[in-house]
């Protein structure tokens, strides 16, 4: 059937009304994509990997803040490096002489802040133990292929174990009381660092930002309208476990049985070294905690992949940390209440979760 | 209502699917790969496409397997093989490195469900 000549006329104008709207409607769509919103710089630091992930930065300030990040990275590498030359390593050999050596007040904060984790982790947490992490190889870029050391080896160095204690810290000096004594500070210096970097990026008004060190970060403000989703890796794959959506500022530090190992005769050896029996830590895969700065949830997560899923509760409650997740090599999770608000699992069958309440230590198998 | 009318509102609702897939909708089967070497330089390379990658680094070459819209080191010249033993990465935000011959690997998509791994 003809469309009449007026009907034409109108739908001429209703196209061209239509036109003119999706034009109009699309323009500010397009404006509200501005280029390189997130930007995600990768790059060698610390001996391992890091990402620095920011969210509403311009081109000119992301370029400045991933050179801060390499910067302040770098000055804590060369500063705390455990064996390559360091002034770690001058402290080290000055201390195995007996010597009192003058220590500048920011090496004296730091190592005061690590022997009081250490302490609070019924030392656990042990950086005082470098000679016996050392003597298995894990002192190393890339461990040569040899075997395990002798038995006798190491119960020589736990017969004088050192501790934390044994760093006399006082007027601006360090000593030691036991000749043992290696500062190694892995399981620290990592945390301290990405504390360092994030600061950095504050000082320069950055809100949002992630700094990631080899799989252990720190996350300020968020992506945009949601908050930073963080995967957090299955320890028996490749794959991942479960999602945390990080709050303001939060750190999110995994310890795990699978990071660095060395595999002799069919028997795999991480480099998580119990100080009680100076042998790589069993019956943990890995240790997560989440807590506000990074070098704390560094430390704890070293200390709770050690105390394992009969101990933790307690160490986690001296260290403050109070959103803690453990898994075990049955691949149960054990969990505090707060951690379990936190997780989202992603794996296809719904894990065995346990819930220990901290202040009461009772748990609620799920 | 008109006829017009009734067109200008068929043809606005057949123009949603495309304005949702052009302004909204994140998920892209096209996945790449960004492998970063001893200089740090950064290269992308598609998932599309089979094929296996030579990577040089301090201590010799790092050969990088592509398969099936996954990634992989399938051989390294480092000590402990860490690097290889990570397996295939498949799924957006995985990465795997061989630190002693500073080779990266980092698995991107637009369909990012991570914006950072923990591990």
């Amino acid at each position: 059937m003809p469309i009449p000549k007026n009907s034409k006329q109108q739908l001429r104008t209703r196209v061209l009304s239509l036109l003119l709207i999706i034009i109009l409607t699309s323009l500010p769509l397009s404006c509200s994509k501005p280029p390189q919103q997130h930007h995600k710089t990768q790059f060698m630091a610390l001996g391992t990997l890091v990402t620095v992930s920011l969210w509403d930065v311009d081109d000119e300030l992301a370029a400045k803040a991933i050179s801060a990040v390499e910067s302040e990275l770098n000055h804590v590498s060369m500063t705390w490096h455990a064996w390559q030359p360091s002034t770690l390593t001058k402290i080290n050999d000055a201390l195995a002489t007996g010597a009192t050596i003058p220590a500048d007040p920011a090496t004296l904060s730091l190592l005061s802040r690590a022997r009081d984790l250490a302490r609070r982790s019924d030392q656990l947490f042990n950086p005082a133990i470098g000679k016996l992490i050392a003597l298995w190889g894990f002192q190393s870029d890339d461990r040569p292929d040899a075997p395990p050391p002798p038995k006798a080896e190491i119960e020589r160095l736990l017969a004088n174990l050192p501790d934390m204690n044994n760093l006399i810290i006082e007027k601006q000096t360090l000593r030691s009381t036991n000749m043992d004594l290696k500062i190694d500070l892995g399981g620290f210096a990592k945390g301290f660092a990405v504390d360092q970097a994030i600061s950095s990026l504050q000082e320069m008004g950055i809100k949002n930002a992630i700094v990631n060190a080899g799989g252990d970060l720190r996350a300020i403000g968020a992506h945009g309208e949601r908050p930073w989703r963080i995967g957090i890796r299955d320890p028996q794959s490749a794959g991942i476990i479960a999602t945390i959506d990080t709050g303001d500022d939060e750190s999110v530090f995994t310890s795990g049985n699978y990071e660095r190992f060395f595999t002799y005769d069919g028997v795999k050896y991480h480099h998580i070294i119990d100080p009680r029996t100076g042998y790589p830590a069993v019956g943990t895969l890995s240790a997560t905690v989440i807590h506000s700065d990074a070098s704390t949830a560094d430390a704890a997560a070293t200390a709770l992949l050690i105390a394992g899923s009969e101990n933790w509760q307690k160490i986690a409650r001296q260290m403050g940390v109070s959103q803690v997740m453990l898994i075990d090599s049955k691949m149960r999770i054990h969990m505090t209440p707060e951690m379990n608000q936190r997780v989202y699992f992603r794996t296809e069958t719904k894990p065995e979760i346990i819930i220990s309440d901290l202040d009461t230590q009772s748990g609620n198998q799920k | 209502m008109t006829r017009a009318d009734i067109f200008v509102i068929g043809f606005t609702l057949a123009l949603l699917p495309f304005l949702y897939s052009t302004y909204w909708n994140r998920e892209g089967p096209a996945e790449t790969a960004h492998i970063m070497d001893q200089s740090g330089r950064e290269f992308t390379v598609p998932l599309s496409t089979n094929q296996q990658l030579s990577i040089e680094g301090p201590l010799g070459v790092s050969l990088v397997e592509i398969k099936d819209g996954q990634i992989r080191f399938l051989d390294s010249p480092c000590r402990g093989k860490q690097c290889v033993h990570a397996g295939w990465l498949k799924q957006s935000g995985e990465f795997a490195a061989c630190l002693p011959n500073r080779v990266s690997i980092t698995v991107s998509g637009k369909d990012a469900l991570y914006d950072s791994i923990n591990f």
